[in-house]
């Protein structure tokens, strides 16, 4: 009977995870006859390098709407490709989706617009509200830094619709459905009449008679294309082979403009037109035909790029850091589960769904290295970083599991996984987080060694403060927390704390020599050097005052907690300062949030320093019920 | 004796001193919001004493102006430090090889203070532009100025008589060596703005000779600026001695350079230009820059590569060579390293960091035997504790 149950137990967790698992890795299978999933794939060039245009859907749609996915007014939920296709070849049904995230739609003041509990309004919802937009647009204090949250807000709606406005012209020309229904013979239109026009112009310039319908046609096609030059936001156009691929794309306008000067107009911009007529006219098989086609020209130009840019798409498609975040969820429910009960199975399921979302992590950043072919590189931005904190945490997590076997360390480890990714997805809403690196910074080996390091170095430190704050709660709290599972934590908190101070130790040389040979300064007591060195102090701290019995226990987890603080400055705070070389990313909201945190952890701080007397653990008793006896006894003696 | 003894050797002193080391970089980062990493690094880290206030711009300022934070500086921590792990080694530790990953791990910290130590007292940092096709023989220290004295009158080279700022002090008069001049500091002034009077105006000046005279130059003293890429407009009245008495007052000023004529000063039929400019170090080669590049990623204007290609000229050719400084990858050449530092005049000029630095190879040596010390202890740790475990 007990066995038929926990059978069962571990048949049902399996399932969970499996339909974790499924939900995140299943196809995406669109219900279209259009073949969405190559179009995703065709290629762009954007930030310096070759991506799908997938990719761009997706950091575009983060920036505007901070989510991934488009809800229709009837309700049909669309993915970020497919909402671009709408944007882009259909932007009269685009403009009525609500996109546009707006936090506090009554602070802006437009009558009429905000809606009792709505956050996201479309383009046609904002549009009568354009000229009260501009005029407070007007108004904003131009330093970034000075502005109040107010004004942010206008100042991130007015660049929301601009960027809007850019990548709904990222494939061609836009206008009414009858232009856009005939691009393709626009464009050969445009083509026949450069040569006339060209010969009417220069009659003109040279004062001779001219045909004044050609030369205004040929003068509203060049008035177009140069706008569009100016607003195209995405660079789609490769140059004509042989291809070099450091060479610049070109945007759609750019390209139609270069016609004039007597470049033949490239496959890729009338296959676009192509594409978009297929799309209106409902005629899927146009439709991928001619995606195949686009493609097939990619393959033949960039037979190197390729496989990465399909690679990318999968990746943007799995979501695997999404995934392991929900399964650290998991695992942390069935730990606090297994100590009420079915204390060994649970236990061990949550060990194997830790390890499962362990491996999809690595995964994850594996997959990072590979897109960006930076093999052995974790971490390129704060977002990567928040991302490789987690996963170091978690990987030391399995190792104290592994050796203690009583949960703690895979409540922990699955707690600061979660939290650092949660910080990660935060982190990810500006945009593509797959950006390049600036020259400084680029250096393969450094950007192994020195930031690899020092990130474990933070996720040591999180991972020794977590377990601290388990002991607070446990030991003020709970009844069960006993003399021998004090000392466990106390040994954890030990063994992780030289961990991390050997990291940082190291990170932080390291660092420093990779100054000196940059810039010929081995230490230059910036902000994040600084942060880094604040690191090894505290964690020096933490071990001289174990060794010389300066602290006792609750001493120890005291500094262990603060530690926590110590890390975040030095991760974040530092960047909030905005002096020095390493600040490389500026979050506002972050302040509040470090502030947050910080009172948070004074709290867990005040926590473990109360006097024993209000533990209502036995470990915490029996120090109590000591202290007393000491007292009585001083008491008798006198 | 003994009891004070006890106390430089205790942990509780190393915990203490540790916890002060924290507030100190802690405020040490604040501060530079306020006033840059280079004034920061004297006042908090190169000091034995500093004292916090909040800076005016600082969101809380109306509340906590009243608030100075008085800390031990850099200089005593780093002593302090230094005295508590000398006095702990010569009482407490017996060398075994249980602590040999301590005695590794603070050796290398002592290596490390000293390297520190080191640069701070020895290094010395200065830029060197070069212009395409163009050659250089001296790098420039802009946080630093220097008198000169030029005597042009030899067709072969120029003799440069160089008094560094720091000697100026009013009212003083220093002798030039090898030379019959001596010079009286009138006023000078570590940063001011200069400008000419408008018309009309009578300019109150002490000048006597020279472009001040000219070209009506006035002088208006400010305080000095420490910040990041800010330059001080470093100036000086100077009154220029002869063997028979004063030969005049000249206006000098490192932005009065090579732009405006020389000022010249003459005793007999002897002339030497007289002019204040950024401290100049020489050096027996010259360094040429064939071609500067600076890339971009495609379609963006994030950089990618800057690198110069250089030639090295020195006096002695057989120590000729040729290099190309990038990112990451300077030029080591007769106990100097150049850096890619920066470039100017549309990517036409690069600009070297050029850096002499005697202890830089300790932080090295010092970074292994940390390293090292901290995997054997911890190392040791670690087993111990497995054996427990496993013995459980």
């Amino acid at each position: 009977m007990n066995k038929l149950l926990h059978t069962l137990l571990y048949v049902l967790i399996a399932g969970l995870v499996l339909v974790l698992v499924a939900r995140e890795f299943a196809p995406s299978n669109y219900d279209s006859e259009f073949d969405i999933e190559s179009f995703a794939e065709l290629p762009v060039q954007v930030g310096g390098r070759i991506k799908p245009l997938d990719s761009v859907a997706r950091n575009t749609l983060l920036i505007l709407s901070a989510r991934q996915k488009v809800i229709t007014p009837e309700g049909n939920t669309l993915s970020p490709i497919e909402w671009f296709m709408d944007l882009t070849m259909r932007p009269e049904i685009a403009d009525t989706y609500r996109i546009f995230k707006i936090e506090f739609p009554d602070d802006l003041g437009f009558a009429g617009l905000a809606e009792q509990g709505q956050r996201y309004y479309s383009f046609n919802d904002i549009q009568p509200y354009f000229d009260e937009l501009h005029k407070l647009y007007q108004e904003v204090h131009p330093e970034p830094k000075k502005r109040s949250p107010y004004e942010k807000q206008i100042v991130d709606l007015n660049q929301g619709l601009m960027l809007y406005h850019r990548v709904m012209h990222s494939l061609h020309p836009i206008g009414d459905s009858q232009r856009l229904d005939s691009l393709v013979d626009e464009y050969q239109t445009y083509a026949s009449i450069i040569g006339p026009g060209m010969v009417e112009l220069r009659k003109q310039q040279a004062g001779d008679e001219y045909d004044a319908k050609i030369l205004n046609s040929f003068i509203f096609f060049g008035d177009e294309y140069l706008k569009l030059s100016q607003t195209a936001h995405m660079r789609v156009v490769p140059p004509p082979p042989p291809v070099d691929p450091l060479e610049d794309w070109k945007n759609v306008g750019l390209e139609l403009l270069d016609v004039m000067r007597g470049d033949g107009l490239s496959p890729y911009v009338t296959s676009y037109a192509a594409l978009t007529m297929a799309y209106r006219l409902d005629e899927p098989d146009a439709f991928n035909q001619e995606v195949h086609e686009l493609r097939q020209r990619f393959i033949g130009d960039f037979p190197t790029h390729i496989d990465r840019v399909h690679f990318e798409r999968l990746f943007n498609d799995t979501q695997p850091f999404y995934l392991s975040m929900q399964l650290y969820v998991l695992v942390f429910i069935l730990v606090c589960i297994s100590w009420l009960c079915l204390r060994k199975e649970l236990g061990q399921c949550a060990f194997w769904v830790l390890i499962l979302a362990f491996v999809i992590h690595t995964l994850g950043l594996l997959a990072r290295m590979y897109i960006q072919e930076r093999y052995g590189v974790f971490v390129t931005n704060l977002y990567s970083s928040a991302v490789f904190v987690g996963w170091g945490a978690v990987l030391l997590g399995i190792f104290i599991e592994k050796i203690y076997k009583n949960g703690i360390g895979a409540a922990k480890a699955s707690l600061v996984g979660f939290c650092t990714l949660i910080v990660a997805h935060h982190l990810a809403m500006s945009g593509d987080t797959l950006e390049m690196m600036r020259a400084v910074l680029d250096s393969n080996f450094w950007l192994a060694t020195h930031v690899t390091v020092i990130t474990l170095g933070y996720s040591a430190m999180f991972l020794a403060g977590a377990l601290a704050i388990a002991f607070a709660t446990f030991g003020v709290f709970s009844k069960h927390f006993d003399k021998n599972t004090a000392r466990a934590l106390g040994g954890m908190v030990y063994g992780i704390t030289c961990f991390a101070c050997l990291f940082s130790l190291v990170g932080t040389i390291l660092g420093g020599i990779w100054a000196d040979q940059s810039w010929g300064r081995f230490w230059g007591w910036d902000p994040k050097e600084n942060g880094a060195l604040m690191i090894v102090v505290m964690g020096a701290i933490f071990l001289h005052a174990r060794w010389g019995g300066v602290c006792r226990e609750r001493g120890l987890m005291a500094l262990a907690i603060c530690g926590n603080i110590i890390t975040a400055w030095s991760w974040f705070g530092t960047n909030l300062l905005g002096v020095g070389l390493h600040s490389y990313g500026f979050t506002d909201s972050g302040f509040m949030w470090m502030m947050a945190f910080i009172s948070s952890q004074l709290f867990f701080i005040a926590m473990v320093l109360l006097p024993w007397r209000y533990w209502r653990s036995d470990f915490g008793r029996s120090y109590s019920i000591k202290a007393r006896k000491r007292i009585i006894e001083a008491a008798e003696e006198a | 004796m003994k009891n004070l003894f006890k106390f430089f050797s205790s942990l509780k002193l190393t915990v203490v001193l540790l916890a002060f080391s924290m507030a100190l970089i802690f405020f040490g980062t604040l501060a530079q919001v306020d006033t840059g990493i280079w004034k920061t690094q004297k006042d908090y880290f190169e000091s034995f004493l500093v004292i916090y206030s909040v800076p005016q711009q600082a969101a809380l300022y109306d509340y906590l102006h009243w608030l100075h934070i008085p800390l031990p500086g850099g200089y005593a921590l780093g002593g302090l430090l230094f005295i508590n792990l000398i006095a702990a080694h010569i009482t407490r530790f017996k060398m075994t090889w249980k602590k040999s990953g301590i005695f590794m791990v603070h050796f290398g910290l002592i290596l490390l203070l000293l390297g520190e130590l080191m640069t701070d007292l020895l290094s010395v940092e200065s830029q060197m532009p070069v212009d395409e096709g163009g050659r250089s023989n001296y790098s420039q220290a802009f946080r630093q100025n220097e008198l000169v004295l030029i005597d042009r009158s030899h067709p072969d080279h120029d003799t440069i008589h160089a008094i560094p700022s720091k000697l100026l002090k009013a009212g003083k008069t220093i002798e030039v060596p090898d030379s019959p001049l001596s010079i009286r500091t009138v006023s000078y002034y570590p940063n001011a703005e200069i400008g000419r009077a408008t018309n009309g105006k009578a300019v109150k000046s002490p000048a006597t000779q020279g472009a001040a005279v000219k070209m009506g130059i006035i002088v208006n003293p400010k305080e000095e600026v420490f910040a990041e890429n800010t330059i001080n407009t470093a100036t000086a009245y100077v009154e220029v001695l002869g063997p028979d008495g004063s030969l005049g007052i000249w206006l000098v000023s490192n932005v009065i350079d090579d732009r405006f004529p020389p000022q010249m000063v003459s005793l007999g039929d002897q002339s030497w230009e007289i002019a204040l400019r950024f401290t100049r170090h020489y050096y027996p080669f010259e360094v040429e820059l064939i071609d500067f590049k600076h890339d971009k990623y495609p379609g963006t204007e994030i950089p990618f590569n800057y690198s110069s290609e250089v030639k090295v000229h020195h006096n002695d050719s057989s120590k000729n060579q040729k290099a190309l400084i990038y990112m990451n990858h300077p030029l080591r050449y007769e106990g100097l390293t150049f850096f890619q530092a920066s470039f100017a005049n549309n990517d036409k000029t690069s600009i070297f960091q050029v850096v002499r630095n005697p202890g830089w190879v300790l932080p090295y040596i010092s970074v292994l035997l940390m390293g090292l010390g901290m995997i054997v202890q911890f190392g040791i740790h670690f087993f111990k504790f497995l054996d427990k475990q496993s013995s459980k």
